[in-house]
């Protein structure tokens, strides 16, 4: 930050003090006026275009951008004068004039800048008495993405975020005067990893997901704030939640992920390999405690499986006899968790055979998306694990108890030698929010909350520990791995005095800031 | 008849070629400037001169030259603006006709007061044989030494290069001249910056019409003073006025700053047709607001007519008689901005259109009452409140219309 004297201004007849280089728009914003705007967004160099940012300054003939003009000391200005609600009534008439008034069926409706702005700044009576343009309304213009060219207010934000941010440039403004048009060259899709983007920037109900068209309406959505896992940035987005209508089972649904802004992550956007991927991890859940006995699935409780799951390690260490345990990890779990199953299992049992098993490193993209597709491989490094890779094949010779947590066992094998492996080891143990692909090798499935019912924080691969807190309430009999990890550790009664005192992710996060330095 | 300074050889056939324009004494002022003057003495004496923009804005010149950052590190453009598109304006077309090494030795002299080595041409597509003499005369200028490497060996170089527009009526707005140029889309740009600091490919630039710039070799040659005495102390030298409509004489006319709008009607441009009154006149370009006859005793400068709630603009005079509708008048204001408004922002894409469907249906006689207060309504809207002077230039013909000639609007109302 620039170091400097304040400017001293007045907006409103509220005197406000900001740094030099600021913006009226700014300057209001940090005041706690909100001025209207379309076409401003604060990732992107101001455009001036739509018109409803005018502001009066004392001293000045004509109306001024709030998102362009800096502030000079001693200004005067205004964002409620008459003259300032004429003009932006003006843009709003004349915005609604060229609009089709579809809010019944829009997707934005309730979450749209135009109709927030008629409802706070117009509520005048339409005088447009002629014919409304015709335009398109269901155009393709990338995998999920449709245009509808009335909606449009042309506030070109799609074609800034696609020529200022990605560089990708696929949209541009056609056509000229009252037939100006957002389209694509020729029939070139939008086409890259952030187009989930478009949809959260378009102010209006213009540019519409598919996955999210038609499917809810955005007032029964609760929003959440949390952090995407998909990869070792981690993003923080919000995660729009339909907690269900009482009477009809079966409707509480994840509808949709957005960009939650944070300069020092993610700025305002996220990518889509994130935005999508976190909505399938919704999808598929384990809900129940499982165990899976020649072919049969039997429910069990979580008291029993532990206690049972406890005896079977307890034996064996009282025993000296751990070289048949192993345990794989993933970084995809807490930094609370980690540290947990670091005390329980390396410094508690002792256990050597402790592996890691995490998703494939992918492409990175040179913006957000990174090639760690886990998002705690800092934090884990930094609670004293070894992210050594499960070699299922060779561990499977002398073990006959493995716990694995999650599944991405199956991004490091064939399906093929993964049964085979698995079949040889005398009691396995999965611990995962979703199950695809392992369930039929594994004897116990126990349903941990995975990222959306659960809390704690995640290092990002800048050493940035980030918290998050529960998206949904918890899936069926589904609960958190630190929660399950604590009462195993009980179970096993070799420190549960210390166990019993972790009753919360951020009591558990204290503990870890008493040994380790990095958590402090 | 008072001293021309653009027009003086006009009546010469090969004014064009360089030959005869040196004859008439061309390239005088160029010589005198490069090897007997300073860019600051040249800037100053444009100053002294009240040289203002003869585009329309009437910005004085050598203010403008002087914004232009001499510490920039960065080169420095001059953007010659002939994308005369303003209806009613044909002035500049006949610089560029007939006298373009006028043009071309203005350009080298303000180049040389600026310290810029390119200049650029932009004009209309529309003047494609005038392009071609334009290309011509930057040929045999660059033949006698008068541009490139060097020029006259004053140690200046200066390339001048001609581009075409392509047909949109927004390109003469001096930024989307600039985008246009750079390749992209004529969006006007936001002020500022201003082309002085960011202009042509983000470097300073002066942009100046081909009238402005003709004007300059006059006044290195003969003097700011002189050039004053030809016009009034805050608006030096002549223009050329343009009048066109059913009058005797239609065509240009250079005559010193200051001259009235009845002068130029009845005298130089012999008055109206016989059997024609007078019923509006729009003094400065389409966009001016338009006059009735009882105010045409006014002096044509911009301080003047913007005294009266007109404006010079670029002073084509578009003379109206008592047989035009004036809602045809409307109209064709209507329709052309309509289709000119370049759509960038919403005052001027949306009330342009507004205005001309409303008009439209005046004049297929479904007009209501209320239409002429709701057009005024909706132009004021637009004044003042766009990101470009066009909204303005559309908002002020229609809202000088709909308010002075409310009756004759009213008059055309369905039945009923």
């Amino acid at each position: 930050m620039v170091e400097g004297a304040l400017i001293k201004i007045v907006i409103d007849d509220r005197p406000v003090e900001v740094r030099p280089g600021t913006t009226i728009l700014r300057a209001a914003q940090q005041a706690g006026l909100s001025i209207p705007h379309f076409c401003f967004h604060p990732a992107f160099a101001p455009a001036g275009s739509c018109r409803i940012c005018l502001v009066e300054i004392e001293g000045l003939p004509k109306l001024e951008l709030a998102c362009a003009t800096m502030v000079r000391d001693g200004m005067k200005i205004s964002t409620q004068s008459p003259r300032v609600r004429e003009a932006r009534r003006g843009v709003l008439e004349f915005l609604l004039a060229d609009h089709p008034l579809d809010c019944p069926i829009c997707d934005k409706a309730g979450e749209c800048k135009l109709q927030d702005y008629y409802q706070e700044y117009g509520l005048f009576e339409s005088a447009f008495r002629e014919a409304k343009e015709k335009r398109a309304k269901i155009i393709p213009i990338g995998k999920r993405l449709i245009l509808d060219r009335e909606r449009c207010v042309l506030c070109t934000r799609c074609v800034r975020f696609l020529s200022e941010v990605t560089k990708t440039q696929e949209l541009g403004v056609f056509q000229r005067g009252i037939h100006s048009e957002i389209s694509t060259y020729e029939e070139l899709p939008v086409k890259n990893n952030y187009s989930g983007n478009l949809v959260d920037l378009c102010p209006v109900g213009a540019i519409t997901d598919k996955e999210f068209r038609f499917k809810t309406r955005t007032w029964f959505l609760v929003q959440k704030e949390t952090i995407c896992p998909l990869c070792s940035l981690g993003c923080n987005i919000y995660v729009d939640y339909h907690p269900g209508f009482t009477r009809v089972p079966g409707t509480a649904k994840l509808y949709r992920v957005r960009p939650r802004e944070n300069p020092d992550v993610n700025g305002s956007w996220i990518c889509d390999y994130g935005r999508y991927g976190y909505q399938a991890l919704a999808k598929d859940r384990a809900e129940k405690v499982l165990w899976k006995k020649e072919g049969r699935d039997t429910i069990m409780s979580w008291e029993k499986i532990l206690i049972l799951l406890a005896e079977k390690l307890r034996t064996r260490h009282l025993a000296k006899n751990i070289s048949g345990i192993a345990v794989i990890a993933n970084a995809w779990l807490t930094n609370e968790e980690l540290f947990l199953f670091k005390k329980i299992f390396k410094d508690d049992l002792g256990l050597t055979k402790i592996f890691f098993a995490d998703p494939k490193p992918g492409p990175e993209d040179g913006f957000l998306l990174q090639a760690e597709r886990s998002p705690n491989v800092r934090g884990t490094k930094e609670i004293g694990l070894q992210m050594s890779p499960a070699r299922l094949e060779a561990l499977s010779q002398n073990t006959d108890i493995l716990i694995i947590f999650g599944t991405f066992l199956s991004d490091l094998d064939t399906p093929a030698s993964l049964k085979s492996a698995l079949g040889k080891i005398g009691t396995k143990v999965l611990i995962a929010s979703q199950v695809n692909g392992l369930e039929d090798d594994i004897d116990f499935i126990l349903p941990a909350a995975g990222m959306l019912e659960k809390s704690g924080s995640l290092t990002n691969k800048n050493g940035k520990i980030q918290f998050f807190s529960a998206v949904r309430p918890s899936c069926g009999d589904s609960r958190p791995e630190w929660s399950i990890l604590v009462d195993l550790a009980k179970e096993l009664r070799i420190n549960s005095g210390y166990y019993s005192l972790m009753t919360q992710p951020d009591v558990i996060f204290k503990a870890i800031g008493k040994e380790i330095a990095f958590f402090r | 008849m008072a001293e021309k300074i653009l027009t003086k050889h006009f009546d010469l056939a090969n004014l064009y070629e360089i030959e005869t324009y040196l004859e008439q004494g061309g390239y005088r002022a160029v010589t005198k400037a490069l090897k007997q003057m300073t860019p600051a003495g040249i800037m100053d004496e444009v100053k002294k001169a009240s040289l203002r923009g003869r585009g329309g804005a009437g910005f004085p010149a050598g203010l403008k030259w002087s914004f232009v950052p001499q510490t920039s590190d960065k080169p420095k453009y001059l953007c010659v603006n002939a994308d005369e598109g303003e209806p009613g304006t044909f002035k500049d077309r006949y610089i560029l006709t007939h006298n373009p090494h006028l043009l071309i030795e203005g350009t080298i002299i303000a180049s040389f007061s600026v310290g810029i080595h390119s200049a650029y041409v932009y004009i209309r597509g529309e003047y494609e044989t005038v392009a071609q003499r334009l290309e011509h005369a930057v040929v045999e200028a660059a033949e006698k030494g008068y541009l490139g490497k060097n020029i006259l060996g004053s140690g200046f170089d200066l390339d001048i290069f001609v581009h075409r527009g392509a047909g949109a009526y927004i390109c003469g707005e001096e930024t989307a001249l600039l985008e246009s140029l750079e390749g992209r889309r004529a969006y006007p740009r936001l002020k500022p910056p201003f082309p002085a600091s960011v202009g042509l490919f983000q470097c300073p630039t002066v942009i100046n019409n081909v009238e402005t710039l003709a004007n300059i070799p006059a006044i290195i040659e003969k003097g700011a003073s002189w050039f004053l005495d030809k016009g009034l102390p805050r608006d030096g030298g002549t223009r050329i006025f343009g009048v066109s409509g059913p009058v005797v004489r239609p065509g240009i006319y250079e005559l010193p700053v200051g001259t009235s709008l009845r002068e130029i009607i009845e005298i130089h441009a012999g008055g109206l047709k016989p059997g024609k009154k007078l019923k509006a006149v729009i003094p400065g370009g389409m966009s001016a607001p338009i006059l009735k006859p009882d105010e045409i005793d006014i002096k044509m400068d911009f301080d003047s007519l913007a005294g009266i709630g007109s404006m010079l603009g670029s002073a084509a005079i578009i003379v109206i008689d008592e047989d035009t509708p004036i809602l045809d008048v409307l109209e064709k204001v209507a329709k052309f901005y309509a289709h000119e408004s370049c759509g960038q922002c919403t005052p001027c894409r949306i009330g342009t259109s507004w205005i001309y469907k409303i008009v439209k249906r005046m004049s297929s006689g479904q007009g209501e009452k209320g239409d002429a207060e709701e057009l005024v309504r909706l132009a004021s809207n637009i004044k003042g409140k766009t990101l470009c002077p066009m909204g303005d230039a559309a908002s002020m013909p229609v809202l000088s219309l709909a308010q002075k000639f409310k009756n004759d609007l009213e008059s055309c109302l369905k039945e009923g």
